[in-house]
């Protein structure tokens, strides 16, 4: 056996999440990303003297809602405490964080790794301010700074070390990206640096129950970077265990272009924050009428509406992916199924033709011109056998983008795109298809009888398609076994 | 607690400052001071005394999510020791 089979990877996060509120968490200082530097600044982010913060409603309501998602008890009353430190990030040497009420205890998140339902723990969910960003390789003597980000509410995520692989973080880091999507409490943007994690590692033997030492990979926004950086640090611990040497708890930085981590240079005691009490900061209490209105709000949750999809709909799990993939498109589609029941015509209508057609002319599809009740109507025409799907599909579908407000069956019977049972019609075009292709007549009568599928191709080519597939193929079978 | 020498230098550290050996000892006199103040203190029974955090009862101190009262640039760069046209400028410290 090879002898990393014999250790398992125990992780755990800190998980990040901006949120999508307008001001910043403690001033009123916009928050939209990618501004000219130091433009979204005040006095307070700047930490002048003699200045207070004050509450933003939204990330209190923000967190709420997010905690009530994960299934987290919700702390009545929140204080507020100053992590100290000094660095140039933060000009007022103290970020403002939750280190002894956070508002959020508990929960958990179900993610699905393959098959199998893994529950992911949640220690607590706590409100903090980011801090501004340095630029250390313009300037060669100086680090520049620009304190923009300086105050952006946060939330911050504390997991249970429940992960045992890399894959695992992805699928709860993608989980967690589209829940706070579908909440609207962040737009998850990795690469802005709105959803990031810490990774807690550590490795021991199969078996044990101990933990060992761990050590904290900082600020992976790149699920790809995560997965390297984890595997990497598996590797390095395992190594040094298996030489008998010690794991050193240690903060550690991983480089994407080596794909290794390395220490942060840091003093021994700079861990030291001295925590205590923000008395600029009146408490938070939050009463039950106050949680019970978030609760009233909520959006069905993705993992909702994947059971709702799959068991209620009986939609097969590729279209369950796709459509609850983002809140946009399932909603669109739940509008749809409300006038139908038809659910996985609707399915097929929205994946292969309103999606690609909204990315193609860059659109949400929310703001797909065609209502809801038509694009019913549509799939129902379809279901019951009225228009061929290919028709539909091919001329249908872009007769009706073309006059959004007509109803589909109109369009059909305008161009004639009903498809046909009616047995003249279907048996002229059949005769037709007999004489004109005598060779394959005669050897679908000596056994060849997949030859079947060419008839049908040739009557739906002269019919374009308006030939309905059951009676055609009875029909065809008939007259050639005669 | 005692202060001594090497909790001075912890605390330089923290406190990103630097002192002179003469005003390490004066510092040690005063932080011992102070020490002994609170030590004074805490000869008085405060078994059912909460720690008081707030100096009035007002809670939720809050404000709707609207954007105001940011700086302008030039002014806020303005008492700045080093800055150039867009940032502020410190002694290269990488974390």
């Amino acid at each position: 056996m090879n002898i990393y089979d014999t250790y398992e990877t125990i992780i755990g996060l800190e998980v990040h999440v901006q949120l999508a509120t307008k001001s910043k968490a403690f001033c009123s200082d916009d928050t939209t990303f990618g501004a000219d530097p130091n433009t979204h600044i005040s006095v307070i982010s700047l930490g002048h003297p003699g200045t207070l913060p004050k509450m933003n409603k939204k990330q209190v309501e923000f967190a709420v809602r997010l905690g009530l998602a994960l299934n987290c008890e919700i702390n009545p009353r929140n204080t507020f405490d100053r992590k100290n430190y000094f660095y140039a990030d933060l000009p007022k040497g103290y970020q403002i964080t939750q280190d002894a009420s956070p508002i959020c205890l508990g929960g958990q998140l179900e993610i699905k790794v393959g098959e199998e339902k893994k529950t992911i723990r949640l220690h607590h969910i706590h409100m903090e301010e980011d801090a501004g960003k340095l630029i250390h390789d313009v300037d060669p003597e100086h680090s520049l700074v620009d304190l923009n980000r300086a105050g952006v509410p946060l939330l911050e995520i504390v997991t249970e070390p429940d992960f045992r692989s890399a894959e695992e973080v992805d699928v709860f880091m993608n989980a967690m990206r589209q829940l706070v999507r579908y909440l609207e409490v962040s737009d998850g943007n990795m690469e802005e640096g709105s959803l990031r994690c810490d990774c807690n590692v550590s490795v021991r033997k199969k078996g044990d129950i101990q933990l060992n030492e761990r050590c904290e990979i900082k600020n992976m926004n790149s699920m790809r970077y995560a997965r390297q950086a984890i595997k990497f640090e598996r590797k390095r611990q395992i190594d040094l265990m298996e030489k008998g040497e010690r794991v050193a708890q240690n903060t550690l930085n991983f480089d994407p272009s080596t794909g290794t981590t390395s220490p942060l240079r840091q003093k021994e005691d700079a861990h030291d924050y001295r925590y205590f009490p923000e008395p600029d900061l009146p408490p938070i209490v939050l009463s039950e009428q106050y949680i019970e209105k978030i609760k009233l709000e909520m959006p069905p949750l993705p993992n909702e509406l994947v059971d709702k999809f799959s068991i209620e709909f009986q939609l097969p799990k590729y279209d369950v992916g796709l459509l609850t993939e983002e809140k946009e498109t399932a909603f669109f589609f739940l509008e749809i199924c409300k006038k139908t029941n038809n659910y996985k015509a609707v399915s097929n209508l929205v994946i292969n033709k309103i999606k690609p057609y909204c990315n193609e002319v860059k659109i949400g599809i929310s703001k797909f011109k065609v209502s809801p009740k038509s694009l019913a109507e549509f799939a129902d025409l379809i279901e019951d056998g009225k228009v061929s799907s290919s028709i539909a599909y091919q001329r249908l579908f872009p007769a009706l983008i073309k006059e959004p407000e007509k109803s589909p069956e109109i369009i059909a019977q305008e161009l004639s795109l009903f498809q046909s049972n009616d047995e003249g019609f279907l048996e002229k075009i059949v005769n037709e298809v007999l004489e004109n292709n005598p060779k394959e007549v005669e050897a679908y009568k000596k056994g060849k009888k997949n030859l079947i599928g060419f008839f049908m191709g040739q009557v739906m080519k002269s019919s374009r398609g308006k030939a309905e597939p059951k009676s055609t193929s009875t029909l065809l079978r008939k007259k050639l076994e005669k | 607690m005692k202060i001594n020498q090497s909790l001075i230098s912890k605390l330089e550290h923290l406190a990103r400052l630097e002192l002179s050996n003469s005003e390490k000892e004066e510092i040690q006199k005063d932080l011992n001071n102070i020490l002994q103040m609170v030590e004074k203190m805490n000869e008085l029974n405060t078994d059912d005394v909460e720690p008081l955090v707030y100096i009035n009862e007002q809670q939720n101190v809050w404000r709707e999510d609207k954007i105001a009262n940011q700086v302008d640039r030039k002014d806020a760069l303005r008492n700045a020791p080093d800055k150039n046209e867009q940032f502020f400028k410190v002694p290269k410290v990488i974390k």
